[in-house]
């Protein structure tokens, strides 16, 4: 059964269009990652999604229950947060809980707690929320998606403001909630946050659907990973990766050079250098394929789909730390 | 984030996917208790119940009194005339004031706090979360204007005492009776108050913005005593909810009038009506798309409700004339002859003098004349009563005339002064040698201005 189907969503606003007929389509239980840089329309996808948006066309069905603007009982089941989830900061996290636990019919102060603890908050529960980290704002936007108990999960930038360890254990519960079966839809512009956790991928560019399917597709269809390499002979070595297929090389701004390769190329590439006599430094992986899939799909050149980035563009991003 | 309990996993059609019932109940409590836990709302409560305890204190250490209020003379004689004075400014711009604090904030807050998206993703629908905010701003504000009328009947009564309460013709209305019609009078404010809160929340609603919510009630409130004032026609003043946190004044007759009472319950309605409707049909429309790029940030919105209210002023100022006029001078001297009569009489006992059951001054020709060029409508008129005073050795013939200025409200409730010549000084000392309120030095009086 489809857990959510959405078709045709197109949503205008004044002079952008934020949503240009987006699809989208979750079986129950799939785990899918909402992927667009920034101002692709994750949001406000999400948005429509929840009923807190009217699009100007298109129709949504959660669980083959048509969703209707602006009030449905469609979403039932459905929990989660849009941009960073916002509390009233003059009450407890505890008893914000406690408001939305009451406007959900499900009061229960032994949920409360669990919700609470799952997130890591059983200590802070009584402090004000005026007083809470981002991060902890976060965790408390989990947790009150939590106490739904939803069938459908819908989390924008859930691993956003969390520190590693949040970000781990995010992960490890976004899969527990899989493994029994919650549906989710999970969006982000950091795609490595969301690689491990998601089963299929929507990619989303200014407002469109550029596209769609399963992690295997994803990395079947992937473009050459990028890398980043210090050897003893930068010369030598581009020399030999012009005699290689496959195997693509630039010198990189910060010396060495950038390489653009596909994993069982590589190796023997690396092989060949080591019999040329060049010794192999380091090497380090500056984009997975999914992340050059990413860019290569959400970059706002016109670049033909599935060609790999430009390696000085890589090279600039991992300069730049993102 | 541990990993202990387990989520169950429902079909469609189980309950994890029909919505609760009463969602409006659930929404109401919610918000009850948000609102129960705001400071500001914990402030106003507190000075709702203070304030009346204060202002009777402060009449207990001084001896003046606010003559210019219906009532405003007796606050030393009766508790009830206390908690008719605090019900005047409670009506004036104390419960728009409640109104705005309750209700000003109370949609604008979701807006400011950027929590309408964690709100509207339970399982509350938009109508759900509408109304119980609507209920719960009405139960504030109901349970804050009430909590004012007990405490004030409750100051009143332990610092002043429940004394009998002159009624407006002049005759005494029993301590019992007294509570009674206070205690309503009370009541009759509910319906304006809850027309106050409408406005509020159309204001929270449509401008998003907290302060202009909270302080725009009572803006409004001046504005439309300031109306009252102008214009000689009823129609125009009937419309407003100002008029109707006056209606209470009909019942101190000793024959009740109710036709301002059941006006001013049918304007409020209508207020109500339309503000929510309004509200409802922005809410309902609304796009929770986080702050929009393109919206008029700052003054914009702000200014054009200005520029209504300030037509809507205009409007109504210019259509002040509008119908018949409700103050006329035969209608001032018919109610001001008889209350004249009764407190002479209530005078006389006072001072122990004996009088007959049903003894009467003779009064000839009483006169009243507005001052200004119109010869009716409300304003400061002079009226002049003829007395035969029964004193030993006046002339039976020779009549004393007696002038009181009288200022007249739209409403046909009025103030009469008269200078000491004849009635006697503001105090007087009674049968016990008392210091007591002399009532004929400052007469309150209302006639049924439909
Ligand atoms: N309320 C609004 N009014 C006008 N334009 C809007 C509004 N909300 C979003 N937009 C526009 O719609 C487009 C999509 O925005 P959206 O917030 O959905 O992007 P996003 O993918 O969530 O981006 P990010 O990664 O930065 O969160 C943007 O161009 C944005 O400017
Ligand atoms: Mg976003």
């Amino acid at each position: 059964m489809a857990a959510l189907r959405a078709s045709g969503i197109v949503k205008r606003f004044e002079t952008v269009c934020a949503l240009d007929s987006v699809d989208l389509a979750l079986e129950t239980g799939q785990v899918r990652g909402l992927l667009g840089p920034n101002g692709a329309g994750k949001t406000t996808l999400l948005r429509v999604l929840f009923g807190l948006v009217a699009p100007d066309a298109g129709k949504v069905e959660l669980f083959d229950r048509p969703l209707e603007w602006p009030e449905s009982d469609a979403l039932e089941g459905v929990a989660g947060f849009v941009e960073d989830p916002s509390f009233y900061p003059y009450l407890s996290g505890r008893v914000n809980l406690e408001l939305l636990a009451e406007l959900d019919g499900r009061a229960g102060t032994a949920k409360i707690d669990d919700a609470l603890a799952r997130v890591g908050l059983a200590g802070r529960g009584d402090d004000r929320v005026n007083g809470y980290s981002t991060g902890m704002k976060q965790r408390l936007g989990i947790a009150a998606a939590l106490l739904r108990e939803p069938r459908l999960l819908l989390l924008d930038e859930p691993s956003a403001g969390l520190d590693p360890a949040g970000v781990r254990d995010m992960g490890e519960l976004v899969r527990e909630l899989a493994g029994h079966g919650v549906t989710i839809l999970l969006s982000s512009h950091q795609i490595v946050e969301v690689e491990g956790m998601c089963d299929s991928f929507t990619m989303l560019r200014r407002g469109r659907v550029v596209w769609d399917g399963t992690a295997e597709q994803l990395r079947a269809q992937a473009p050459a990973s990028a890398y980043h390499m210090h050897c003893s002979d930068d010369a030598r070595a581009l020399e030999l990766a012009g005699q290689q297929r496959g195997v693509r090389a630039t010198p990189s701004q910060r010396g060495g050079l950038a390489l653009a390769v596909d994993l069982g190329v590589l190796d023997s590439y690396v092989l060949a250098l080591g019999s040329a006599g060049v010794a192999v430094r380091r090497l380090e992986l500056l984009a997975s394929p999914v992340e050059s899939m990413f860019f290569a799909l959400t970059s706002d050149s016109e670049r033909p789909r599935n060609e790999p980035p430009e390696l000085a563009e890589l090279d600039r991003r991992a300069l730049a730390g993102t | 984030m541990s990993t202990t309990s387990v989520l169950p996993v429902d079909a469609p059609g189980s309950s994890a996917f029909t919505r609760p019932e009463d969602g409006i109940r659930r929404a109401y409590r919610a918000e009850v208790r948000k609102l129960s836990s705001q400071i500001v709302i914990r402030v106003v409560a507190l000075l709702c119940l203070a304030v009346p305890f204060i202002f009777a204190a402060l009449l207990k250490v001084q001896s003046g009194a606010p003559a210019d209020t219906l009532y405003g003379v007796w606050v030393h004689s009766s508790g009830f005339a206390v908690s008719l004075v605090v019900l005047a400014s409670a009506g004036a711009w104390g419960v728009p004031l409640i109104a705005g604090a309750v209700a000003g904030d109370i949609f604008s807050s979701e807006d400011r706090y950027g929590t309408w998206k964690l709100v509207l993703t339970r399982s509350c629908t938009r109508s759900d979360v509408f109304v119980g905010k609507l209920l719960a701003a009405a139960t504030f504000v109901v349970g804050l204007q009430l909590l004012t009328g007990l405490a004030s009947m409750a100051a009143g009564v332990l610092l002043v005492g429940a004394q009998s309460l002159v009624n407006l013709n002049g005759t005494l209305f029993s301590p019992g009776h007294s509570a009674l019609l206070v205690f309503l009078s009370w009541l009759t404010l509910i319906p304006p108050a809850i027309a106050f809160t409408a406005v509020a929340v159309l204001l929270s609603i449509a401008t998003r913005n907290g302060i202009l919510g909270v302080i725009a009630p009572f803006a409004l409130a001046l504005a439309m005593q300031l109306l009252l004032l102008v214009g000689t026609g009823i129609w125009s003043h009937l419309l407003l909810i100002g008029a109707a946190v006056f209606a209470w004044h009909g019942l101190f007759n000793v024959h009740a009038y109710l036709g301002p009472l059941l006006v001013g319950v049918a304007v409020s309605v209508i207020w109500t009506v339309v503000c929510i409707d309004v509200s409802w049909a922005l809410l309902r429309r609304r796009d929770f798309a986080g702050t929009p790029v393109s919206r008029r940030q700052g003054w914009g919105g702000p200014v054009r409700v200005v520029v209504a209210i300030t037509a809507a002023v205009a409007l109504i100022a210019i259509a002040g004339n509008w119908g018949p006029a409700g103050v006329t001078a035969k209608r001032l001297r018919t109610d001001l002859t008889p209350a004249f009569n009764q407190l002479t009489v209530l005078q006389q006992r006072e001072l122990g003098r004996h009088v007959p059951a049903g003894a009467k001054l003779t009064l000839v020709l009483p006169t009243c004349n507005r001052r200004g060029s119109v010869p009716y409508g409300p304003g400061e008129w002079i009226c002049t009563i003829y007395v035969q005073t029964p004193s030993p050795g006046a002339l039976p013939s020779q009549p004393t005339a007696v002038a009181y200025d009288v200022s007249v409200n739209w409403d046909g409730c009025y103030k009469a002064q008269s200078p000491p010549a004849f009635i006697g000084q503001q105090m007087m000392r009674d049968a016990h040698g008392h210091n007591v309120v002399n009532p004929l030095y400052t007469i309150y009086g209302c006639f049924d201005p439909l």
